[in-house]
């Protein structure tokens, strides 16, 4: 009796067993999806809004790997290189996505874009051949109003003059000066048209005069949360989804979009991906689901790239986002070719600056 | 006394080479390659093959020549940083000796329980991460934090002082993440020194700062040197404390390492950089052991 139940035990485990390798197998049979986050909230909000209910509809399987921005587009680099693309897709900053070495590495999408040409619901220019864009983002001014109470500061003159608007400021230093620089010159009277090519040696001189005000050069968006969180600073060019945050959590902020930023970020193909079918259906997938855009800009404050899903927002999310025709036409657009033609220019430029 | 000294040392001293000696004979020469090859495996895949191919292609971009080098040279930027990561590890490495050589003295001199408790509190931070580190020290010198609040509360201060961001706050965090590196050889060192030298250096009659100054200090000077160039090669290659802690204004070699292999891609000049940081730290090291080694009254280091 007790020797039959070993065998039945044996069997059981057996038959577990095949069942394991067999299951494992189809797992890994299974369709399946590489994409590049920068993880963090932006991953979370994909997941619930994209990616698991991508799964769901299709069967395909998204997996996802994270790392910065930069990490991401350095490892891509590398996998062309040595010819062992994992990846499928990732997401550009929209200035990177207009870049030689952008395209080196990425597929043209502009065969996929044709059936998206006469679709008068995208925002102009969202579907093109440097990718898919998945949101757009500004870089905006914001201030503490208990500094600053109402009408607060309007422009990036204001900014700059630190006279009638006194108090520690901050600025961004993360390897990516044109935004600083652009600032400085609104700020000293620069045509918001006439803004590019930058004058770097005007830029850098009025740089020069509000230097000894500026407390906090951030790196991350943490740094520039927890630096207004702190008081570190009472006036900031800080990325719109912080601010937003920021007010969130009830913090004193105030923002003008008035001459804020605007940078998208867009989903890039890799050429030689490994799972290029499923890709391509995940981009038709998700430009087919404005809901879910909208649901996923709610949470970051971002301007999803459907007019209808920007207008299925809550309308907290509608103020935020500068969707508004008369606030987005004013945005300042940088001139991707410009910067990636002097990309080492202005960051040999300003590391001078730096050490001066 | 003197002579029983001298003539007690050198057996001890044979039977220490002896015993070296028959344990390198102990091992033949296919067991002591097997037994080193999944090091160097390791370290030829993993590091001399990626950083060789690194500094390689610096030389190659965009065809054979030194137009990285020229790069490099035509702006003083560069080497304007470079003298300033040196002048960085340097301040961090005398920094660390200050601080670190009586903590491991004591650690290595304190009674079991105590030494055991130091020896946690120089461990436990050795085993945090970096990341961790640097963020606590912006929760303690940032505008609100607690060096800023305490200055004015007690009212030596009326205005906030600056003390994140500055060059001073990152040599601060560096000597606090290096300071285990400079500790653990010293107290090795000093641990290892017979404690009967003390004994019979008092017993001669040197009172205990002499005893100090003329016997323990030159034998632990070799731990001393090791910590020292051990800390000194960590801070040339600092990367993230600098990056969390200092303002755009203390640039590091690393920084600017860092922006060009994740920002601008541009891997050869990248390279370029980490080979002339690298040819630097390793001539520094070159000379510091030369200089040693020429003064072997000093000490018999290297």
């Amino acid at each position: 009796m007790r020797k039959h139940l070993k065998k039945c035990r044996n069997l059981t485990l057996t038959a577990a067993a095949v069942y394991a390798v067999l299951g494992s197998a189809s797992v890994s049979a299974q369709e399946k999806l590489v994409i590049a986050t920068t993880g963090g909230t932006l991953e979370q909000e994909m997941r619930t809004h994209f990616f698991d209910p991508f799964t769901k509809e299709t069967g395909i399987q998204v997996v996802t790997v994270s790392g910065t921005g930069s990490e991401n587009v350095a490892r891509i680099k590398a996998m062309a290189q040595t010819g062992n693309v994992e990846w499928d897709l990732y997401q550009a900053g929209e200035i990177q996505a207009a870049s030689e070495l952008h395209r080196s590495m990425n597929e043209d999408m502009t065969e996929f874009c044709r059936a998206y040409q006469a679709d008068k619901d995208l925002l102009p220019g969202a579907c093109a051949s440097s990718g898919v864009l998945s949101a757009y983002g500004t870089t905006l001014l914001a201030y503490n109003t208990r500094s600053f109470p109402a009408p607060g500061l309007k422009t990036w003159a204001d900014f700059f003059d630190v006279r009638t608007f006194p108090g520690p400021r901050s600025m961004p230093n993360f390897n990516d000066p044109w935004r600083v620089m652009a600032a400085a010159l609104l700020a000293d009277g620069v045509k918001p048209d006439e803004l590019f090519p930058l004058d770097v040696d005007r830029a850098l001189a009025n740089l020069d005069m509000i230097r000894p005000h500026i407390s906090l050069w951030w790196k991350t968006g943490d740094q520039s949360t927890q630096g207004f969180r702190s008081g570190e600073y009472v006036a900031g060019e800080i990325w719109q989804t912080r601010a937003s945050a920021l007010k969130k959590e009830g913090q004193p902020l105030a923002w003008s979009q008035d001459q804020a930023f605007l940078v998208g970020d867009r989903w890039a193909l890799i050429k030689k991906a490994p799972h290029r079918a499923n890709a391509i259906k995940f981009l038709e997938y998700f430009l087919a689901h404005p809901q879910a855009q909208a649901k996923v800009c709610e949470a970051l404050t971002c301007t999803p790239v459907r007019y209808s899903a920007g207008k299925t927002m809550n309308a907290e999310a509608q103020a935020a986002s500068p969707i508004s025709p008369e606030v987005f036409e004013k945005l300042i657009r940088p001139d991707a070719a410009w910067i990636n033609a002097n990309n080492q220019m202005l960051l040999e430029r300003w590391n001078e600056w730096n050490q001066r | 006394m003197t002579v029983t000294s001298t003539i007690a040392a050198p057996p001890i001293n044979a039977i220490n080479n002896r015993a070296r000696a028959s344990y390198a004979r102990g091992y033949s020469k296919t067991l002591s390659l097997m037994l080193i090859a999944p090091l160097v495996l390791l370290m030829g895949f993993g590091f001399l093959y990626p950083v060789g191919k690194l500094l390689i292609g610096s030389l190659f971009a965009p065809e054979f020549g030194l137009e990285q080098f020229r790069r490099l040279i035509r702006s003083p930027l560069y080497l304007t940083v470079l003298l300033r990561t040196f002048e960085i590890a340097f301040a961090v490495t005398i920094a660390s000796l200050f601080i670190g050589y009586p903590i491991a003295f004591a650690m290595a001199k304190l009674p079991r329980r105590w030494a055991a408790l130091t020896t946690v509190c120089v461990l436990i931070p050795l085993w945090t991460s970096t990341l961790v580190r640097s963020y606590a020290w912006i929760v303690l010198l940032q505008r609100k934090g607690v060096v800023n609040e305490l200055l004015l509360n007690l009212g030596w201060i009326t205005q906030p002082l600056r003390l994140i961001y500055t060059e001073g706050a990152v040599i601060m965090a560096m000597t606090h993440v290096l300071l285990p590196y400079m500790i653990l050889p010293i107290f090795a060192a000093v641990h290892a020194i017979p404690k009967e030298l003390g004994q019979a250096a008092r017993n001669l009659g040197a009172g205990g700062t002499s005893a100090f100054w003329r016997i323990m200090l030159p034998l632990s000077l070799p731990g001393v040197f090791a910590g020292c160039l051990m800390t000194f090669i960590l801070a040339l290659g600092f990367y993230v404390t600098p990056a969390l802690v200092g303002g755009p204004r203390t640039m590091l070699m690393a920084t600017l390492i860092g922006q060009q292999t994740t920002e601008t891609l541009d891997w050869a000049f990248a390279g370029a950089l980490s080979t002339v940081l690298l040819a630097a730290t390793l001539t520094f090291v070159i000379a510091f052991r030369k200089t040693l080694s020429l003064n072997r009254g000093f000490a018999g280091v290297a």
